[in-house]
């Protein structure tokens, strides 16, 4: 089965917070798209995205991720990911993400650092 | 190769499904879960086989649906060895490793991380393992203490 994402926005001054839940594949590309263009996320400075922390995560979830970092490195935006488990922050410093996002482990620590 | 069934053997049969991968990946779990793995390689054995069994039914069948992937799972020699076979003739080139900044800038494809995970999560790992029924990847994760749960 390969769950559909749910991308709920929710909108702090500068920073946009994308509470995205399920599995994280090449099926969310278009959902991942769509909460990128709306105007709540595509014009603002800073997003943080937060995954579900046992959301199913393969390679091409990430390849989605990474697409998502070019237009947000593009656009000079900083953005944060939490909801991760210790496993997906592993793997995401193995693939270099954490050059791009950085990761916090908490939604507190990471409204703290970005909000 | 006819294969002995034992008590420290299981295999798995998956049509050519995306999401079907998920299968494995939970049978993977509960076998290592059963010889008493740590659950961060649980996690690791867990990726890995998700992604040999996607690069199984993209690349080695070619999303045809008739085409098999067939996992197995061996504990050998304080190891838990697991093998996937698809109906393909192999991986022609080995990709490199990934390089997250030309990916960001769009100089290489975002995708082509399967086997980046596969090699780094894993003890160890034979790719291009030819046979008349197939291709085979051979995945190896070292047990500290392997012992069946009680």
């Amino acid at each position: 089965m390969v769950d559909q994402n749910q991308i709920s926005i929710e909108n702090r001054g500068e920073l946009s917070i994308l509470d995205i839940t399920g599995d994280i594949t090449s099926a969310s590309e278009p959902f991942f798209a769509q909460a990128y263009k709306h105007p709540d996320v595509d014009g603002v400075g800073k997003i943080l995205l937060k995954f579900d922390e046992g959301a199913y995560i393969n390679s091409g979830g990430i390849a989605v991720l990474i697409q998502l970092l070019a237009e947000t490195k593009r656009k000079a935006q900083k953005v944060g990911i939490t909801g991760l488990s210790d496993h997906f922050k592993k793997i995401f410093h193995m693939v270099g993400i954490t050059r791009f996002a950085d990761i916090y482990a908490s939604m507190d620590e990471a409204l703290k650092a970005m909000g | 190769m006819v294969r002995e069934a034992d008590d420290r053997s299981i295999e798995i049969i998956l049509p050519t499904k995306i999401g079907y991968e998920r299968i494995a990946m939970d049978c993977s779990a509960s076998f290592a879960r059963y010889w008493g793995t740590v659950d961060e390689r649980i996690e690791d054995l867990k990726t890995a086989v998700a992604e040999a069994c996607l690069n199984a039914m993209e690349h080695g069948n070619k999303g045809r649906p008739e085409a098999r992937v067939v996992v197995t799972l061996d504990l050998e020699n304080g190891a838990i060895v697991v093998q996937v076979k698809d109906e393909g003739n192999g991986i022609p080139e080995i990709p490199a490793d990934p390089d997250i900044q030309r990916k960001i800038q769009k100089l290489e494809p975002a995708r082509g991380l399967g086997l980046f995970l596969i090699r780094n999560l894993m003890d160890q790992v034979e790719l291009n393992r030819i046979t008349e029924q197939g291709h085979t990847v051979r995945m190896t994760i070292r047990l500290q203490n392997p012992e069946p749960m009680s």
